[in-house]
């Protein structure tokens, strides 16, 4: 970690974003050392747009091989790629994005990392995991004070769901000049605009209560609205049981697993039939690449919002509809 | 043969149609690069993209198909290169050129399943619109602004045309808040810039910087009678230029003049001070003696962060008078660029000493550049979301689903709002009297027939206007042929004033684009502008054509505010502005939140989740 200020040319590189969020989240960013579990269609996207933000370092764990479905999803990759371990093969194409940033990879499997791996990461971003992975990292990340963000697209369908644990964070309010005085023609007084920083603090859930227990929060009319995350929840809980995502290979098999357990949640749940329609389920096969590209930037946008502790982040989860594409945050597990 | 890229959710129609279609992708900055990706990773595999720029290095911030060594070049062809890197067998056509020009006409555009607009200007954006419009193309336009962004889709007889809702004029100040009562700090930068014009860039009569005495304002004033013999140098005809040459470009005469004697000029305008500050006059000696803390001038942000001393702003005048002397020795003139240190330092010193003078806040050279070279914020992720809307719009188009095409707004996360992606409920239908997508298009010009020549006429209103490129005009009924496209042919009536060709208040004009295949018919009024008002105005025919309030959107119409304050007169600085009109911004708590909130959130019933729209 570095303590310099900026040099002339990390401002010169890094200006239009230092114009927007300034020099202070910059330097943040700066000293930021981010764990990447995943470097699929969206893990790329994500790796992108935090490699261009001008982070310190970026560890890529990821044991997969490079499949010619992998390359279909991945701009990191190109064909010479097929074969090779997918971490390692993105590493030349990511390295170019951004010089500046030091860049790991890392091969192992997930099972065999320790708390000693997690514990000096300034954050963790995962995707394609399971619930049991999920709550174990983050487990580990309350310990630590590390702060957790993951993600995932299934289709048309996508979420980021975070634990930034106690987030305390500021934003830039603008005061506004007093206009009336501007109006009668007579002022003269300098219409300076004033620049506030008002501090703001966010209590997150775990990942354990975002996840299982959330049902204890939604009642009645709210619960109506979250009907995105049960299909979340539905997604993971398909992945936990067959170890992969669905897919169109076996999309019959895959959409009927899918429909059972939609089924348990019509139950469990209590949710109107017409407002998870089973429909849904045939939009969640594969990786859309620009839904990658929407996900992905939420995704990478709430990293540097929690490194940087600069304006409010998303509390605690997105969910990218995949017929209107709208994007709405939802408090769930508080 | 469907390549296995293409997304296996979609419709057939659509899955069939991708590997085929035809796209344009107008613009390879910010935006363009994301798009490129998207749509070579969705199975796309006929893609032509143009673009004029050059990479420059405060781009790779986020233009990631580009890397250091790749400064300088033609962003669409190195665009190209990265995407073949990624996939060869994509056919991909780069032009490194300005989509304005000649060569590509209607022809060009009616080759194109759809074209998608990825750009950073007005003016290209509106030329864009007309192409897809006259060539009955489908249009997919965004914009991004920082954390903000839009998606709107744009098809003859369907929706809204981008021209159809009046956007707000681009800012201008009034040349006597300018010359002779700044009050902001963006009046002295204005100001500076137009300083610089007259000591080393074009001539432009509209960027005078001596004392206005023509100030109605002032009117009565005692200066005003005796000006035609004062010696300031203000109001004799010698221009700003000679008078500096006459000195060899003196450090302490022009300091003098610029913030001395001008300043005492102003003051003996007796009126305008009644009831502001008036200003304080100061001379090169008085302000290289200022006291204050030594400083040497680095690159570094933190110091680019700071204001300058007085003494300091004093030096630096000095010193880049005398390198602008030098580099202009070969040259007619120099052009502003806020990217050349020399010429930001100067604007940034003179700026200050102008806001020293008139007691207004100082300025970084940092927030000087932003504001004198019209700089819009912009990163990656926001870019990456948008672009990935504009692709999943384009797989609707391809489907024909029109009516699911709706503008979708991205706001940036706030405490007042849990809605980032908002889709308009319904796509906006063209309005009826739009000048540019109307049957018949009709647009009323307000000039002074008397004093406007018809170059202005055709140079101000029709070109940065109306954004016509290549106009014909003929005035209605007389046959008389003011303004044609073909060079040489109505040279002769460039001075005359469009009275002189019979052009008064009730005529009408017949102007035809050829390359836009555009005809507009334009009412002239006559129309005499007082202090502070335009000299010209343009209008739709009726008031319908305000912005429109409530058509059920969720996010509501675009922020005029906002958009003003990054359109500024200033300077058009394309490489950076991936714009087209942000959101409403919500954020400000101040901005009169209550209205404002219950028309953007949608009622708590309305519950668009899953419910909403049948199957893609
Ligand atoms: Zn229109």
């Amino acid at each position: 970690m570095s303590e310099k200020e900026l040099s002339a040319a990390e401002a010169e590189l890094y200006d239009r974003q230092i114009r927007l969020w300034g020099i202070e989240s910059q330097s943040r960013l700066r000293a930021a050392n981010v764990l990447l579990i995943g470097i699929r269609g969206l893990g790329s996207e994500i790796a992108k747009n935090i490699l261009l933000s001008g982070i310190n370092s970026l560890t890529i764990l990821d044991e997969g091989v490079v499949t010619e479905n992998e390359l279909l999803q991945n701009f990191l990759l190109n064909r010479d790629s097929i074969g090779q371990k997918i971490a390692e093969a993105v590493l030349s194409k990511a390295q170019a994005l951004n010089p500046l940033v030091k860049i790991t990879t890392d091969t192992s499997p997930l099972s065999e990392k320790t708390s000693a791996f997690y514990k000096d990461f300034t954050i963790i971003v995962a995707t394609g995991l399971t619930t049991k992975q999920l709550i174990e990292i983050d487990s580990i990340c309350r310990d630590f004070n590390v702060q957790f963000i993951c993600g995932d697209v299934f289709g048309m369908f996508g979420y980021s769901l975070s634990d930034f644990q106690m987030h305390e964070y500021y934003v830039d309010q603008i005061r506004l000049p007093n206009r009336k005085r501007a109006h009668d023609g007579k002022a003269s007084t300098s219409s300076e605009v004033i620049t506030e920083k008002i501090q703001a603090k966010l209590n997150y859930p775990s990942i354990n209560d975002a996840l299982l227990n959330a049902d204890s929060s939604a009642k009645g009319r709210r619960k109506r609205g979250l009907q995105l995350y049960y299909l979340m929840k539905l997604l993971i809980q398909f992945r936990d049981k067959n170890g992969r995502n669905p897919s169109v290979s076996s999309k019959d098999d895959d959409l009927a697993q899918m429909k059972a357990i939609r089924n348990e949640y019509l139950q469990d749940y209590q949710i109107k039939e017409e407002n998870f329609k089973a429909d849904v389920l045939n939009l969640v096969f594969g990786e859309i690449t620009p839904i990658c590209s929407i996900v992905g930037g939420v995704v990478a946008q709430e990293v540097i919002k929690a490194v940087s502790h600069k304006e409010a982040p998303i509390h605690n989860i997105f969910l990218l509809n995949p017929y209107t594409f709208s994007g709405k945050e939802e408090m769930v597990g508080a | 043969m469907i390549s296995s890229a293409v997304p296996s959710v979609l419709k057939d129609n659509v899955r069939e149609l991708i590997p085929t279609a035809k796209i344009l992708v107008v613009g390879a900055g910010g935006i363009g690069c994301e798009v490129l990706k998207n749509l070579a990773l969705s199975g796309f595999s006929d893609i032509e993209i143009i673009d004029l720029d050059t990479i420059d290095v405060s781009n790779l911030n986020r233009q990631f198909l580009f890397r250091k060594e790749h400064v300088g070049k033609s962003k669409a062809e190195v665009a190209k290169e990265s995407i073949l890197n990624y996939n060869p067998d994509i056919s991909i056509k780069a032009y490194h050129d300005s989509i304005t020009s000649q060569e590509y006409g209607v022809n060009f555009f009616k080759r194109f399943s759809v074209v998608l607009n990825a750009l950073d200007n007005r003016a290209a954006r509106n030329h864009v619109n007309r192409m897809c419009l006259a060539a009955d193309v489908p249009l997919i336009e965004s914009g991004t602004a920082g954390y903000s962004g839009q998606v709107q889709f744009i098809k003859k007889g369907v929706t809204q045309c981008y021209e159809c809702q009046p956007k707000p004029p681009q800012k201008s100040f009034p040349g006597c808040t300018i010359r002779n009562t700044p009050s902001e700090p963006v009046h002295c930068i204005v100001w500076a810039k137009h300083l610089f014009n007259q000591l080393f860039g074009e001539d432009d009569p509209d960027q005078d910087v001596s004392p206005d005495t023509a100030d109605p304002e002032a009117a009565g004033s005692v200066a005003n009678n005796l000006h035609q013999s004062t010696d300031a140098g203000n109001v004799q005809r010698t221009s700003t230029r000679q008078w500096a040459q006459q000195t060899d470009y003196s450090d302490v005469k022009l300091f003098n003049k610029f913030f001395n004697d001008d300043i005492n000029y102003l003051l003996s305008m007796e009126n305008l001070w009644k009831s502001r500050k008036p200003p304080e006059p100061i001379t090169w000696e008085a302000a290289t003696a200022c006291e204050g803390e030594k400083k040497e001038i680095s690159d570094d942000v933190a110091s680019d962060m700071e204001v300058w001393p007085m003494y300091l702003c004093a030096e630096i005048f000095s010193s880049t008078i005398g390198t602008l002397k030098k580099e202009l020795v070969n040259k007619e003139f120099l052009i502003w660029d806020k990217d050349d240190k020399v010429a930001l330092n100067f604007v940034t010193a003179c700026a200050n000493i102008r806001a020293h003078i008139f007691s207004i806040a100082k300025k970084s050279r940092w927030d000087i550049k932003s504001i004198a070279g019209n700089i819009i914020p912009a990163i990656a992720t926001t870019n990456a979301m948008i672009a990935g809307l504009v692709v999943l719009i384009a797989f609707r188009v391809l489907a024909e689903d029109y009516e699911e095409c709706q503008s979708i707004y991205l706001r940036q996360k706030s405490v007042h709002s849990n809605i980032i992606l908002a889709p308009d409920f319904f796509i906006d239908k063209a309005n009826p009297n739009c000048y540019v997508c109307a049957e018949q298009p009709y647009v009323s010009v307000y000039v002074n027939v008397e004093e406007m020549t018809v170059k202005e006429f055709e140079s101000e209103v029709l070109k940065k206007t109306l954004n016509m490129i290549a106009p014909d005009v003929i005035l209605d009924g007389k046959g008389v042929f003011v303004i044609s496209s073909e060079e040489g042919e109505t040279e002769i009536n460039n001075d005359k004033k469009l009275s002189a060709l019979g052009i008064v208040d009730g005529s009408i004009l017949k102007a035809d684009d050829f390359l836009q295949n555009y005809n507009l018919t334009i009412g002239i009024t006559n129309y005499i502008a007082e202090k502070d008002e335009p000299l010209f105005k343009i209008d739709a025919k009726s008031e319908e054509l305000q912005p429109n309030q409530q058509n059920g959107r969720q996010n509501g119409s675009t922020d005029k505010s906002a958009q003003q304050e990054n359109d500024m007169e200033v300077d058009d600085d394309k490489n950076d502005v991936e714009f087209i009109a942000p959101p409403v911004d919500d954020d400000d708590p101040q901005e009169g939140t209550s209205t404002k909130k219950r028309k953007l959130n949608p009622p708590e019933d309305e519950d668009e989740d899953l419910i909403m729209l049948d199957d893609p």
